[in-house]
């Protein structure tokens, strides 16, 4: 009894060595026949020509392992059912180069497929325990793959994107890449130690963390930037905070995307107190440009749902009118993001050329 | 005793035991007394002695303590922190746990650094081990119900706790102590424990709490941390007020030198003058020289939100100096540009004053057209402990 429970201290079955995957396809064999067989083939997936059958056949090149839930007493997955690591980048590779850029489709369903298939390539890096440079290329690409599509799906129904499970899956992407981040030297460490502030904008975990990186990630000029947005956040200079913003790349602004909207309302927040007056008003323009919004309109309707009354151009802030509003749902932001992405194509976005 | 045989040894924990001496137990399987130390206690397998002459489970928690000794004497702790995790798992009296819970934790530390130094495992995992084992000591305890008050397990809850705590700190998992807090809330012993267990509980509190901004309650916890800290424990002390002293700050009360002369702790004073007097750059100094010492403390973001109490107290000079109470915005860009802060304009100046105003920390409000801060004539920087 006692050496049985000494034991479970010591060596487990958790330290045994890993199965290693010898699987050549992107799909196992075995389950595109299954998916096959049981028309769960995606349309991205089945063979050109077959689509009409009454069996659509599935095109081994495109076939890409699904994801499935681990379920107690399912058997440790077969090594031909787990994919090694070149096949893995291949598999990411591909759905970044062939599946991401499809017009042919709304991108709402490349989402939903490529979410799943990435996740699937990370169960099966869980499986192996496969760690080091190919899970950072994998993990990077994941997350830059979330961050797009927060920002791009915003405001789409939740069958289509869901916020809070696009949210989970990005802070576990970022938890992992984090810490494979200590056991190696990576060149992309600073830019992906600075989306993970931006991300988590205001966080004192996150940014104690930051604080306790070494010295060359915390000087570097993206670091550095991340860190001064978030400053100007924390400290409540939301004009600081929106100016910095503006200087931010397209990435790391799709990353801090999710605080824009927030922010916004921080700002009318306490302006409403700041220059509270009745025979005070404050100029439109001014407060358009501050905010880094858009358009006019934007702006007049934020002020009105606070309460906040504009005429003639001109804002008449006071506390006694400012109302608080639950959170609410963020418009596109071109100047402070969407017009930063250029002519740059997604992939090379996802890659991090 | 630093020479005695192994049957000398056995015969004391025997005799210990049948005189329900839980003190002396406890102290002849600590590594805080002097055996450890006695080489012909060191052995690496000392099971069958053991089983002569004690009765299970004595006997194998007793010579798995014995085995652990050997690995610390052979200075491997992974070895010593697993026999350790035979020897707590057994509940046995309250003294005797306390004090091989407590060895447990230090050798999961030692042995996390000797693994990551192996390059075997990342540092944690073995504090985050032995958390495990001591969650379930502290259930046996919390769900004993069966025993009088008297002698109820539940004593043994917030030295439990206690442990964790110093776990979970060092392992940056905060989140889990939120239920070990509860535990405590509803307990009808939580005034009853000992001062000095209650001084380490509600220093790990007030830390937690600071964290989670929630200043009021951290100055309640750390106070009574420090008040009632035994005044021989200078060391403690310090290590408190490392915590209260920010929170303090925050609400506006600041150290005296002599104080911090006291406890050691100047690092703080640049931080202190630089606030009272409303010197951004002196706090930014400040805060950058010490800035390890800040961050090792974990208290480097927290003296960061000193920056607000700055402005108000650079604003007033400003208002003081000025002696009216519609104050030029110019006024206060010439005082940021003084302080040096970086490429700072009319826009941002307004910023940090409607934050002021919204914070409750000036009174008054911003006249954009005419580029004035109109302060009330009654109190427009209201004294900061009425204000957070």
């Amino acid at each position: 009894m006692t050496s049985g429970r000494g034991r479970r201290w010591g060596r487990g079955p958790g330290t045994a060595d890993p199965p290693l995957g010898t699987c050549g396809h992107m799909c196992p064999e075995r389950e595109r026949t299954d998916r096959e067989r049981q028309r769960r083939l995606h349309r991205f997936e089945v063979l050109s020509g077959t689509e009409r059958d009454s069996l659509p056949a599935a095109d081994p090149q495109k076939a890409v392992k699904e994801y499935s839930r681990p379920a107690a007493g399912r058997e440790t997955p077969r090594p031909e059912d787990l994919r090694p690591p070149d096949v893995l980048f291949q598999t990411v590779a591909y759905l970044v180069d062939r599946v991401v850029p499809r017009q042919d489709v709304c991108w709402g369903e490349v989402y939903g497929y490529v979410f799943d298939r990435l996740r699937s390539v990370r169960q099966d890096m869980t499986v192996q325990r496969i760690g080091g440079k190919l899970c950072v290329a994998v993990l990077e690409r994941t997350l830059r793959f979330l961050l797009y599509a927060s920002y791009r799906l915003r405001g789409e129904p939740p069958q289509v994107f869901d916020p809070d499970i696009n949210s989970v899956h990005t802070q576990e992407c970022f938890s992992w890449l984090l810490e494979t981040y200590r056991l190696g030297d990576y060149d992309s460490e600073a830019e992906f130690q600075s989306l993970f502030i931006l991300y988590n904008l205001g966080s004192m975990k996150a940014l104690h963390y930051a604080l306790l990186l070494s010295d060359h990630i915390r000087d570097s000029p993206c670091m550095k930037s991340a860190l001064a947005v978030n400053r100007a956040f924390t400290e409540g200079n939301y004009v600081r905070f929106f100016r910095l913003c503006r200087r931010l790349p397209f990435l790391a602004s799709c990353a801090l995307h999710r605080h824009i909207g927030h922010s916004r309302r921080c700002l009318i927040r306490i302006f409403s107190h700041g220059f509270s007056s009745r025979n005070c008003r404050y100029p439109l323009e001014r407060l358009v440009d501050l905010l880094a919004a858009d358009d006019w309109d934007s702006v007049v309707e934020l002020c009105q749902k606070h309460g906040v009354t504009v005429t003639n151009k001109m804002v008449g802030f006071q506390k006694a009118n400012y109302k608080e509003l639950g959170p609410l749902s963020d418009g596109p932001s071109h100047v402070l993001v969407g017009h930063k992405q250029g002519d740059i194509t997604v992939s090379a976005i996802i890659h991090g050329n | 005793m630093a020479h005695i045989t192994l049957n000398q040894y056995l015969q004391q924990v025997l005799e210990s035991i049948d005189n329900r001496e839980g003190d002396s137990c406890a102290e002849l399987v600590s590594f805080k007394h002097p055996h450890v130390a006695n080489r012909r206690l060191q052995l690496a397998s000392p099971e069958e002695k053991c089983q002569q002459i004690l009765e299970p489970p004595y006997d194998e928690m007793v010579a798995a303590h014995l085995r652990c000794t050997f690995a610390v004497a052979n200075h491997d702790f992974i070895e010593a922190y697993k026999y350790q995790t035979i020897v707590v798992q057994y509940p046995l009296a309250l003294p005797i746990m306390y004090a091989v819970a407590l060895d447990l934790r230090i050798f999961a530390n030692n042995a996390d650094q000797q693994l990551t130094k192996k390059g075997k495992g990342k540092m944690g995992d073995m504090l985050e081990k032995a958390a495990e084992l001591l969650m379930s000591c502290f259930r046996v305890c919390a769900s004993d119900n069966r025993a009088g008050i008297d002698d109820s397990k539940k004593w043994g809850m917030l030295f439990l706790i206690n442990q964790l705590f110093k776990i979970y700190f060092k392992i940056n998992k905060l989140h889990l102590c939120k239920p070990l807090i509860r535990a405590i809330d509803s307990s009808n012993l939580k005034d009853e424990y000992s001062m000095a267990q209650r001084v380490t509980y509600k220093y790990y509190v007030g830390r937690k709490a600071m964290f989670d901004s929630d200043f009021k309650q951290a100055e309640e916890y750390l106070s009574f941390a420090f008040e009632h800290c035994h005044r021989s424990s200078q060391k403690n002390k310090r290590m408190i007020l490392i915590y209260l002293l920010p929170v303090k700050m925050l609400l506006g009360q600041m150290p005296t030198v002599q104080l911090l002369r006291k406890y050691d702790l100047l690092q703080f004073s640049d931080v202190t003058k630089a606030v009272s007097e409303g010197n951004l750059l002196l706090l930014n100094e400040a805060l950058t020289k010490h800035e390890i010492f800040f961050i090792r403390c974990g208290i480097f973001l927290i003296l960061e939100k000193l920056k607000i109490i700055t402005y108000r107290n650079l604003f007033k000079k400003v208002y003081l100096l000025l002696k009216t109470h519609q104050l030029p915005l110019d006024a206060f860009l010439v005082a940021l540009k003084f302080m040096q802060v970086e490429d700072v304009d009319i826009d941002e100046v307004q910023c940090i004053l409607a934050n002021l105003i919204y914070v409750g920390q000036i009174k008054g409000y911003i006249s954009h057209q005419h580029q004035k801060l109109v302060v009330s004539k009654q109190n427009p920087f209201p004294p900061l402990s009425s204000v957070c």
